[in-house]
């Protein structure tokens, strides 16, 4: 037996014990890989993705790369941590610490390159899985057909041949300046509590509150600049309100012996504060990354609601055109009532004028007469306006203006002069998507239309609402009338747009869906390596404590809070830290996503108890098998 | 061999606790010592100092003229592999390797030639009766037979010093016996100098000289004379004088 085959010996043979540390290895590297799968997809590469929807890939890779660093090399450091005593004893035998960190570097590249090679194979599979349900429960096309990645398997194998290297030199930390003493009887030390200071309490108060505080500040543009910093001091302020404050509360729990000494209570936190430690970590690791989770899916969900549910709003009818300076506007206006009679609907049509006037604001502001207003309310079932004579309405800016310029208010204390020396002066503000205009305008009465100055632009618009038609109808006329309009683009079909952006979109949303699952699957086996990582130990008190006379419901009952803690307390700081971050983005577009933000956290958090339920019987068999 | 000089060993902690006082201690080469004392003695404390487990608060250890303590870390992982065998009470074997490997590991440590460690194995496999589970886990084997393994570990390598801790304390009484001949042969035929701590009588009574302490005191000493029988006698009259409590001899006491 040659040294390289002892430590081979202790892998192969030793299976059970490294196989925890193998899967969640090859778990790492699997999502990676998927990931790096999509990310040199042809269809994103050669295709028209903008530049900030690859950016936002790069980033997440990026993220899902240090995440697996820390989930590998945390897995490591429990799975040594497992093995001091063995460690103690050969070195004992005469094992040269220079020859320990041998033996766990030649492990850890064995266990590495085999984590690598099965990561990328089941990688490609779920791949091909994943592929497959969402060409038929998506609006993909096919664009996102199966290859054969050698890209992203290169990138996979290079990047975490390197990433075991480095954690591989991390052993070296790990079983540093250890006393053989402190080794061999390292299974019955507790790693204890952190240390609890006040300083570092306040600290993460103050940082977790600044964070928010910026989160929920900024408005605009100004997201995108805080958005790093904001996550950073989040992230540190989050650690330390988990090895802090649960310190904190624990220590204050066993003090008081009313509730420290009550039935169960002491088993369970007396447990609790033996693996602070471990359990403070998790705790953070887990509520970091489903935070990443929550976040990249409500983000995915509220922009696509935000460009079709906006895109609609704007535009309540099924067709609309703009006319250009020199076009024919008869002709224009026939070419659409043709499509509309060749594809056989029936369509409401009006057609209005509309004319620009200087006026003293900044923009040429469009003026309409109530008259035109109302016969365009009246085809979307809009309410009709009625403003007095020298009296205005003031139209609202559209909300997807996003320079926020709050025209409305410009134009309420604007008076629009009229050649017979008299003055307009708006009386009411109403917030309408009956004309699709950008910016705020005024409806006035019909009788001062013609007072007006002359305007510095006009052109002609007509919309069509078509009735009674299927979905895949509207779509049809959508794209006849876009190709028909082709040279300037200004008509266009409402229903036709949004199915074109579903379309472009649906990748991007498959992809953060994808991410975000993974991202909320991967702390699920955090929790559940955490829980099963002290199962032996469970069972050992369990079954000291079951001689003692402990009714199966109150075990149930404490293996019950166990998990609950272990499972609830870092997904609330999670849903909250979400929930701050959604707000955030919705300052972002300025556009509400509290409907899609709800149903994304209920529908995390309504997984997270099902999770629960799933583990805590499991576990509870497991611990009353052995007694 | 081995000189042991005013060894002190204090814990420190929040109540520092004097395990060992001004421990004196002098063996001859192939000589084979024992040592007991009640629980909390510190006999197994002086064990693990010689051992270079631990580390004295304060006085020297010798072995062969080195002080052990006072080497590199590579050196003293040199040292342990090629001077010192070690004997556990929980035999303390790899269960990740067969009988085998776990024999040869010192060699294998050592950078030796497969064929060497082999030959060396197979040689002391037979002096010890157990060349037919050589290739079984340890998990496959009895107690008496992976006590007998360990020593194999601890012996193949030619130590200059075996150190068993309780090496009969998880065994029966024919177990026990077998293994004490063993140590007794090993000692005869190869010089191996012999540290052992125990609690059991019968045990030490295999030895040259037993070293009673007591509080962490040497207490006193009585050296073997030509009975074993009489020797016996001798550490059971020692133990009983020696107090402590009573129970930690209750079974060895003759009836």
């Amino acid at each position: 037996m040659t040294f390289r085959q002892f430590a081979l010996h202790n892998v192969f043979r030793n299976s059970r014990l490294y196989v925890a540390y193998f899967l969640s290895s090859m778990f790492a590297v699997m999502v990676f890989f998927t990931f790096a799968n999509f990310a040199f997809h042809p269809a994103f590469q050669e295709g028209d993705m903008p530049s900030s929807a690859m950016k936002g890939m790069l980033v997440a890779g990026g993220i899902i790369y240090v995440f697996s660093f820390f989930f590998v090399l945390y897995s490591m450091s429990a799975f040594l941590q497992s093995r001091k005593r063995e460690f103690g004893l050969l070195m004992l035998l005469g094992m040269s610490s220079r020859q320990v960190k041998r033996m766990t570097f030649i492990e850890n590249m064995i266990i590495g390159i085999f984590a690598t090679t099965f990561g990328i194979g089941f990688g490609l599979i779920f791949s091909k899985v994943i592929l497959l349900i969402a060409e038929n429960v998506l609006v993909i096309d096919e664009t996102l057909n199966f290859y054969f990645p050698t890209k992203a398997i290169l990138l996979s194998l290079v990047s975490f041949i390197i990433l075991f290297l480095v954690i591989s030199f991390f052993v070296t930390f790990v079983l540093r300046t250890k006393k053989l003493v402190q080794l061999i009887k390292s299974d019955k030390q507790s790693k204890g509590e952190p240390k609890a200071s006040i300083f570092l309490a306040i600290l993460a108060a103050i940082l977790l509150s600044v964070g928010y505080g910026v989160a929920l500040y900024v408005e605009g543009v100004q997201v995108v600049f805080a958005l790093l910093p904001v996550v950073i001091v989040v992230t540190i302020g989050t650690y330390f309100f988990f090895t802090q404050l649960s310190v904190f509360v624990i220590r204050r729990l066993k003090k008081n012996k009313h509730i420290f000494w009550k039935k169960t209570n002491m088993l369970l936190f007396s447990d609790l504060s033996f693996r602070m430690k471990d359990n403070a970590r998790t705790f953070f690791m887990v509520a970091i990354i489903s935070t990443v989770a929550f976040s990249a899916i409500g983000t995915l969900f509220g922009f696509q609601a935000y460009l079709t549910k906006g895109i609609i709003e704007a535009n309540p009818y099924s067709i609309i055109y703009n006319s250009m300076e020199d076009e024919d506007v008869k002709a224009k206006v026939n070419d659409v009532n043709k499509i509309l009679t060749e594809e056989n609907v029936k369509a409401n049509q009006e057609v209005i004028e509309s004319k620009y006037y200087e006026i003293g604001v900044d923009y040429p502001v469009l003026i309409v007469t109530a008259s035109e207003y109302n016969r365009l309310a009246k085809l979307i079932n809009e309410d009709s306006v009625d403003p007095k004579e020298n009296q205005a309405i003031v139209v609202e800016d559209h909300h997807a203006n996003i320079n926020n310029f709050k025209n409305d208010e410009k134009l309420m204390e604007t008076k629009i002069p009229l050649k017979d020396g008299k003055e307009i002066q708006a009386y009411s503000t109403i917030s309408s998507a009956v004309i699709n205009e950008m910016q705020a305008y005024y409806i006035i009465n019909d009788n001062d239309y013609k007072y007006l100055p002359e305007p510095v632009k006009q052109s002609t618009v007509a919309a069509w609402v078509i009735l009674d038609a299927t979905d895949e109808k509207l779509i049809e006329v959508g794209e006849k009338v876009s190709e028909s309009f082709i040279e300037y683009n200004n008509a266009f079909s409402i229903d036709y747009m949004v199915y074109q952006i579903e379309r472009a979109y649906g990748p991007i949303l498959f992809i953060g869906l994808f991410i975000g699952t993974v991202f909320f699957v991967s702390a699920g086996s955090f929790l559940y390596f955490r829980l099963y990582s002290d199962l032996d130990n469970d069972q050992e008190k369990f079954k000291a404590i079951t001689k003692l006379g402990l009714t199966n419901d109150e075990l149930k009952k404490v293996i019950s809070r166990q998990t609950a803690i272990l499972f609830f307390a870092p997904i609330i700081v999670a849903l909250i830290h979400g929930a701050v971050a959604l707000t955030a983005l919705k300052h972002f577009f300025d556009y509400n996503i509290v409907y899609e933000s709800v149903i994304v956290l209920s529908v995390f958090a309504f997984i997270q108890v099902v999770y629960f339920f799933i583990v805590r019987h499991f576990y509870t068999k497991q611990i009353q098998k052995a007694l | 061999m081995l000189q042991v000089k005013k060894i002190n060993k204090v814990y420190q902690g929040k109540v520092p606790y004097r395990a060992l006082t001004d421990i004196d201690l002098d063996v001859e080469k192939g000589e084979f010592v024992s040592i007991m004392g009640p629980s909390g003695s510190g006999k197994t404390t002086l064990l693990n100092l010689i051992a270079t487990i631990d580390e004295p608060t304060s006085g020297d250890i010798f072995i062969d003229g080195e002080n052990p303590h006072l080497l590199s870390r590579n050196k003293l992982a040199k040292f342990r592999r090629q001077q010192l065998g070690f004997v556990f009470q929980d035999f303390n074997l790899l269960n990740t390797l067969t009988v085998e490997e776990n024999i040869v590991l010192p060699l294998t440590l050592d950078g030796k030639r497969v064929k060497d460690m082999k030959e060396k194995a197979d040689m002391i496999a037979k002096k010890l009766g157990i060349s037919h589970i050589m290739e079984k886990r340890t998990y496959e084997i009895s107690g008496g037979q992976a006590q007998r393994v360990a020593i194999a570990r601890a012996t193949i390598h030619h130590p200059k010093l075996l150190l068993a801790d309780e090496p009969t304390g998880n065994l029966d009484s024919k177990s026990s016996r077998d293994v004490m001949d063993m140590l007794t042969h090993i000692n005869k035929q190869e010089h191996t100098t012999m540290l052992l701590v125990t609690h059991d009588a019968q045990a030490a009574s295999y030895s040259d000289r037993v070293i009673f302490i007591r509080d962490g005191r040497l207490y006193s000493e009585i050296h073997r004379g030509d009975s074993q029988k009489a020797f016996f006698q001798k550490i059971i009259d020692t133990l009983s004088l020696l107090g402590g409590n009573d129970n930690d001899f209750s079974s060895v006491r003759p009836s």
